[in-house]
């Protein structure tokens, strides 16, 4: 019978993928951890990014309000969508080439290649995300808003506690594409010389020059990750539509 | 006459080139229930939100108690929580469950304790028989319920006013019946009220006062019992005729 982990002068295509698998199985799960830091860290930043920004975009100048808090807002305004604008209209392997020789040549500072890879899917996602945050609360009808402004709510908090839980929900399915599609993006991380999995296939593969094969291991553990997390995001938007029945509070019946 | 709370002064509201309000004056006393009727379009909500600051009038002004409302955002928040807005589609907070939805803005505007908050939610929810579905949602509401918990949720805030713009319109007849109900116990409490209505038959039961609008002017503001039995201005009984004939 044949051993599938004991593969010593690999021939085949698949004899090599169980052999580079095994050998360099720490590359490989390193290379794993990493991805999986970067597209966690940077997509949960780049969400958060992605909220401010997206509020920030969606905030009208109130006629009535003083020069400077009208100028404030104005201000910001313009900065959100010039950052919206630059980081959705560039390649994220330019971005990624950019920053990281940027700060480290230009502003000197020894940024290490994973924090500028974290920064830039953070920059990145943010972008991305304020657009899909403001389409979500878009989506969401005026008069919710005005149901609690006409109650003297203030417009942060309106959109704190009315606006933006039903625009979450509504966007969790697109919240879910982002981090899978960071997940794939970081390979692109590769070229300021981060360690992750695209890294790890490169240099696998050099040393045997196996290609091929190094690559296809990879794209199984991409898919795998995928897959997996896709189940579980499904499991959560399903979570979150909660209960269709509600319990009568039977301690108010007669109504007296 | 009982005091001012709320004097309309030569009110005007035009959107682009379309002039919706033309120089209002309105003054709201202390427990009156102003009914305001009028054809569609005649301004009649455009009135009313203007009052309730939802939109920004182009010239004239809304005072409350002699105070000039302005459009600075605080200013604004502070007047809104003293005067109460029923919705035409009710506006309910759809993440939020009935008991929710009137405590929030006790809790997070006039930040009152926790206790009290609920205390008074279920007062006024009693009140509109609403107090068995605290735990529901408004998508498991009917149209009637949903407008029992909206106009609960605004007595919550203690108003000094409550406006309704429509409350029965989106509303099949026999839910109707069960807001007005409502409606109509709430007017005998003494609680000042101006409401926007197609109601006629309540208008002339339940008003102190009625304001036939017409083409963003005030065609005729008279007590409902010379409104609808002696209608001075010709638009007046134009539009009562049939009304009145039925």
């Amino acid at each position: 019978m044949l051993n599938l982990f004991s593969i010593e002068n690999p021939e085949k295509s698949w004899e090599w993928m169980i052999f580079l698998a095994k050998k360099y199985s720490d590359m490989f799960w390193e290379g794993t951890k990493l991805t999986l830091f970067i597209a966690i860290l940077g997509t949960l930043l780049g969400f958060v990014l992605g909220y401010v920004v997206g509020i920030i975009q969606d905030a009208k100048i109130n006629q009535g309000d003083n020069i400077i808090k009208k100028l404030f807002v104005r201000l910001l305004k313009i900065i959100a969508s010039i950052y919206v604008e630059i980081f959705r209209d560039t390649p994220m392997i330019v971005q990624a080439m950019i920053i990281y020789f940027g700060i480290r040549m230009q502003a000197h500072i020894d940024i290490t290649p994973v924090s500028a890879g974290i920064l830039v899917t953070v920059l990145n996602t943010g972008a991305y995300m304020a657009e899909t945050v403001r389409g979500g609360i878009g989506s969401i009808d005026l008069g919710q808003r005005e149901g609690a402004w006409a109650m003297g709510m203030s417009p942060m908090k309106t959109m704190l506690y009315i606006v933006l839980p039903q625009a979450f929900k509504n966007i969790i399915p697109e919240m879910a594409n982002t981090f899978l599609t960071n997940l794939k993006m970081t390979s692109v991380l590769n070229v300021i010389a981060v360690q992750e999995l695209f890294m790890a296939a490169k240099t696998v593969g050099g040393n045997y020059y196996k290609y091929f094969e190094s690559y296809l291991v990879i794209a199984v553990i991409y898919f795998v990750l995928c897959f997996a997390f896709n189940k579980v995001f499904i499991y959560i938007e399903k979570k979150m539509q909660g209960k269709n029945d509600y319990a009568l509070a039977v301690e108010y019946m007669d109504n007296q | 006459m009982s005091e001012t709370i709320i004097s309309i002064q030569d009110l005007s509201k035009s959107f682009g080139d379309h002039e919706v309000l033309r120089k209002i004056d309105i003054d709201v006393h202390v427990g009156e229930i102003i009914c305001i009727v009028g054809s569609s379009g005649s301004g009649k909500s455009t009135l009313l939100r203007c009052i309730n600051k939802l939109e920004r009038q182009t010239s004239g002004k809304i005072m409350f108690y002699g105070k000039e409302i302005r459009d600075a955002q605080k200013e604004i928040n502070e007047y809104r929580s003293k005067v109460g807005m029923v919705f035409q589609s009710f506006n309910l907070f759809n993440n939020m469950t009935v008991l929710e939805n009137c405590m929030l803005c006790t809790r997070k505007v006039l930040h009152l304790p926790k206790a009290e908050a609920f205390d008074r939610a279920i007062t006024h929810l009693k009140a509109v028989g609403m107090a068995p579905f605290i735990n529901a949602k408004p998508a498991q509401l009917s149209g009637g319920q949903k407008q029992r918990v909206a106009i609960a949720r605004s007595l919550c805030m203690n108003p000094e006013v409550l406006l309704f713009d429509e409350p029965t319109s989106a509303l099949d007849p026999e839910m109707v019946g069960e807001v007005l109900n409502v409606m109509k116990q709430l007017a005998t409490t003494g609680l000042t009220m101006v409401i926007v209505t197609h109601e006629m038959a309540f208008a002339r039961d339940v008003s102190t006062r009625t304001i036939f609008m017409d083409r963003g002017y005030v065609a005729e503001d008279a007590p409902p019992s010379e409104l609808f039995s002696n209608p001075k201005n010709p638009r007046t009984r134009e539009f009562l005729s049939r009304y009145l004939a039925g």
